[in-house]
């Protein structure tokens, strides 16, 4: 029944596998197991589904073992649980001189010959789960069945059957019933009433049968009268009146307020002064040069990271009691759920303090409970800073990204072969999308890259003429003669009120003709819960299948990041015609410098998405563009 | 006479002499500073680098490398979330002897890893999947970049060998061909990471070390340790019953021991 069960160490060396009759191959679903929910922080529940397999798990964290196993989803084995439990003991009592004497040359050169007791111990298994004492059955005095008569227990058609409670002499109750039946009855009109329940016991076969006829012939020459049905009805209008939109009427050039001759030119516009020094910000920069995030790092708080667990610690901060010290002091304790489920609890409410979306704060602290169980402590080191450890390690696990994050180098790679790099900014209203735009513009700019703006955004009062402003800047801040007389930036817009994917679509075989490295396509912002407007976006996006799509969130949202996220991509996935729908990216987290060390929303992010963090907003001018420093935001977040 | 000068000095020194408390002081002090001296020197003793680093992308064959070095067996292998080390005879009669620690390859994992072995490293092995290289090229740059520019690496230089893996695979790259094409990606990437931002606080330490020359293209001759490419296979032409073929491996791990 099982399709595979694997024994390999956390090392990566499988010590022992078991393969059933006609299971594939166990490397690839495993793997896919260690690098979705291990390796993501998500081993709050045991088990996990890989196309058409369930995987069960279990870690030794004492060993450095993990057990799985696989079988079909379809099954429901019910005694995988104990079975996985009992192999696990059996396996770790057999062979525990290999794991604690040798280290890892005893597993590489062990033989694990398991396979017999493997096989016992399933066959107890299934014999367990098998073998419940069967249930005696009931003898007919003691079923209710003998407490009704048999007449009660004959349905006519169109009535339900009623379930009677054993004393039948009680009218009462029957006559309940039938106004029960009377309101469940769907034919119901108002005079006809099915026979009272008194009656209906005493009723033949030959009755019944010449009431159904009765009531047939009823039905049809009702047939007319049916249409007046008992609910009022409002007296709608002859005939329906085409509704009246308010802006409907009007022609679309009535709304167009856009000068029709500014597309692609900047200088039919009168260049209005702008102080460059107000909106560069800080002037003493490397031109070109992305910052990093710069936190007051905690130096102890770097050391920890780096720090081998099983060194003895000089830091004992945080005893837990006297007793505890004893304990750690004098011999080596391994972690029990009980001795971390305090801990835990304060470090979900720190998280949450720290503004990390209160389900994932959960999810967290049960992952990394699961990985510590078992885990044989250091001399020196305590419950909680084990914990803490632990914890800052998943943290930074979880920010590091799992692709590579360099977009310079993927817009080189699309300048070689003459296209231009797409960058789609999506998001919720308010966060921010058009001024890191124009900041990410600037920075792209200053690289050498030049920039089409896509004005995608036809909805919001301004949002063209908010881009138009920017592109101006840009231009004076960089104009064509520093770059070879080559504008660098252009705006793309077609006003307000038209199809935003279309807009995008001319957008980029406009950059592509031209000769554009990037094209940025700014969105309205929509509400994750609008499913037009998520449609609409879902169909720019497949339609034009961009290079980067990247959802821009604020730092400030809370428990709504996750929500906004998964909404998101939803509805990406939902709407796209592809095998493998186009989902988010990558994020942009805006508004960096108005949280002070509540930083919890990165990880809110990219715990969901899996995505990695590109940019971070940390102001209002064209400088203030950051990358991630994970550790940095790790430290904020541990930081007391 | 003279003796009669030094006598009165003498007798003046006796009381001004250290009293027994003060010379038990300066004992202490320089039982203190003893024990130090040798601390010290226990310490440098044990952090003397001797470990070889096994690091890579995942499924480039680390942890089969590791296991064909140790035990000479094949052994089936899985994703690795933590590391392994074990003691390695480069040669049956020179007693010389490394660490051979093979660091996970995910994305979420390789860099903790790195950071924390990095000071004990003698030696680098950075395992390529061959097969799988034209595809990975980027990832495969951007990791040995991130190795290259860190400072601990730089300071201590340690011998990098580019172990080319899975020559079993009629499709695999050669190792000239690999070398060629990381010469190229690492010539691009250091400009496009510094214009982007390092993973350390850059105000701190002004910027990203610049990698090999400015002005001229990209070399692995530039670097301040010596690097070299070998082609080996963990699985070994005749598969799992037969050998590994890493002779240029083990020769070069004799070499550095």
């Amino acid at each position: 029944m099982l399709d595979f069960f694997t024994i390999f160490s956390k090392g990566g060396l499988v010590l022992w596998c078991f393969q059933g009759v006609r299971g594939p191959a166990a490397t690839a679903p495993v793997n896919a197991l260690i690098r979705s929910v291990l390796l993501q922080e998500r081993g709050g529940n045991n088990s996990f589904t890989h196309e058409a397999l369930t995987l069960k798990y279990k870690l030794d964290n004492q060993f450095e073992l993990v057990f799985v196993v696989g079988f079909q989803k379809i099954l429901t084995l019910t005694y995988v649980d104990k079975l996985i439990d009992d192999v696990h003991k059996e396996f770790r009592d057999k062979y525990r001189n290999e794991f604690q004497q040798k280290g890892a040359l005893g597993l590489l050169n062990g033989t694990f010959d398991f396979k017999d007791d493997f096989l016992r111990l399933l066959r107890d298994a299934e014999e367990s789960s098998k073998a419940r004492a069967p249930t005696v059955m009931k003898t007919f005095e003691q079923s209710q069945k003998s407490q009704k008569t048999v007449k009660c227990m004959i349905e006519t058609r169109g009535e339900k059957p009623k379930e009677k409670v054993k004393n039948k002499k009680n009218k009462g109750s029957k006559k309940e019933g039938t106004e029960a039946v009377a309101a469940v009855s769907k034919a119901s009109t108002g005079d006809k009433q099915p026979p009272a329940a008194g009656d209906r016991e005493e009723l033949t076969k030959d009755e019944i049968l010449q009431k159904n006829r009765e009531e047939f012939f009823k039905r049809h020459m009702k047939a007319g009268e049916k249409s007046r049905s008992p609910k009022p009805e409002a007296q709608k209008e002859k005939g329906k009146k085409p509704r009246v939109w308010d802006l409907g009427n009007s022609n679309a050039k009535v709304l167009d307020y856009s000068n029709s001759a500014t597309n692609g030119s900047a200088e039919a516009c009168p260049v209005e002064e702008f102080d460059a020094d107000v909106a560069l910000g800080d002037r003493n920069r490397e031109p070109g040069r992305l910052y990093d995030l710069e936190y007051e790092s905690d130096d102890e708080a770097e050391e920890k990271v780096i720090q081998n667990p099983s060194k003895p610690s000089a830091k004992k901060g945080g005893l837990g009691g006297m007793f505890g010290m004893l304990k750690g002091l004098v011999g080596s304790k391994s972690l029990t759920r009980e001795d971390m489920d305090p801990i835990l609890e304060k470090m979900k409410d720190h998280l949450i303090a720290k503004n990390v979306a209160a389900e994932i704060a959960v999810q967290l602290c049960e992952s990394v409970a699961k990985k510590l169980e078992g885990k044989v402590m250091g001399t020196f080191t305590t419950v909680t800073s084990t914990v803490k450890q632990a914890l800052q390690e998943a943290l930074v696990q979880i920010l590091q990204p799992q692709r590579r994050v360099d977009v310079l180098r993927d817009v080189m790679d699309a300048q070689r072969h003459r296209r231009p790099y797409v960058v789609t900014f999506c998001g919720v209203n308010g966060v921010g999308k058009s001024t890191n735009l124009a900041k990410i513009s600037f920075w792209l700019i200053e690289n050498g890259f030049s920039v089409l703006i896509a004005a995608c955004d036809t909805f919001r009062a301004g949002a063209v003429e908010q881009l138009r402003t920017h592109t101006r800047r840009l231009n004076a801040l960089h104009p064509p003669e520093s770059h070879g007389g080559r504008t660098m930036v252009q705006l793309y817009e077609k006003g307000y009120g038209k199809d935003a994917a279309g807009i995008a679509m001319e957008a980029i075989s406009y950059a592509r003709n031209q000769g554009f490295d990037v094209v940025l396509v700014d969105t309205a912002g929509r509400m994750q819960d609008n499913a037009p407007l998520m449609t609409a976006l879902a169909k720019l996006i497949a339609v034009n299948a961009p290079d980067l799509v990247l959802f821009v969130g604020e730092a400030l949202v809370g428990n709504e990041a996750v929500d906004q996220l998964v909404k998101f991509n939803k509805a990406l996935a939902d709407h796209s015609m592809a095998q493998t729908p186009r989902l988010i990216d990558g994020i942009v987290l805006t508004k960096f410098d108005t949280i002070d060390d509540k930083v919890g929303a990165a990880i809110s992010m990219t715990y969901i998405t899996s995505k990695p963090i590109v940019f971070v907003g940390t102001g209002q001018t064209y400088c203030d563009l950051r990358s991630l420093n994970a550790k940095a935001v790790v430290a904020a977040l541990m930081k007391a | 006479g003279m003796a009669g000068v030094a006598e009165p000095q003498l007798a003046a020194l006796r009381p001004g002499m250290p009293g027994p408390a003060l010379l038990s002081v300066l004992v202490a002090l320089l039982a203190v500073a003893v024990t130090f001296l040798l601390w010290r020197l226990v310490q440098a003793r044990r952090s003397r680098r001797n470990a070889v680093l096994l690091l890579g992308l995942c499924d480039a064959g680390k942890t089969l490398l590791f296991a064909r070095l140790l035990s000479g067996r094949y052994r089936q292998t899985q994703t690795s979330i933590t590391d392994s080390s074990a003691v390695y005879r480069v040669s049956k009669d020179k007693s010389a002897n490394v660490t051979l620690i093979d660091l996970p390859g995910h994305e979420s994992l390789r860099l903790q890893f790195l950071e924390r072995f990095k000071a004990a490293a003698r030696a680098i092995v950075f395992v390529v999947d061959s097969v799988a290289f034209q595809r990975e090229v980027k990832d495969v740059a951007e990791f040995l970049y991130q190795v290259l520019v860190d400072s601990t690496v730089l300071k201590n230089a340690p011998a990098l060998l580019i172990a080319c893996n899975k020559q079993d695979v009629t499709m695999a790259k050669s190792a000239k061909l690999i070398q060629q094409q990381l010469e190229k990606e690492l010539n691009t990437l250091r400009v496009t990471r510094s214009a982007a931002p390092t993973s350390l606080d850059a105000s701190a330490t002004g910027g990203p070390a610049q990698l090999g020359r400015k002005g001229k293209d990209f070399d692995f001759s530039q670097l301040p340790m010596k690097v070299e490419f070998v082609e080996c296979s963990a699985r070994g032409s005749k598969g799992e019953e037969g050998d590994a073929d890493f002779e240029g491996l083990e020769k070069w791990l004799a070499k550095i021991a």
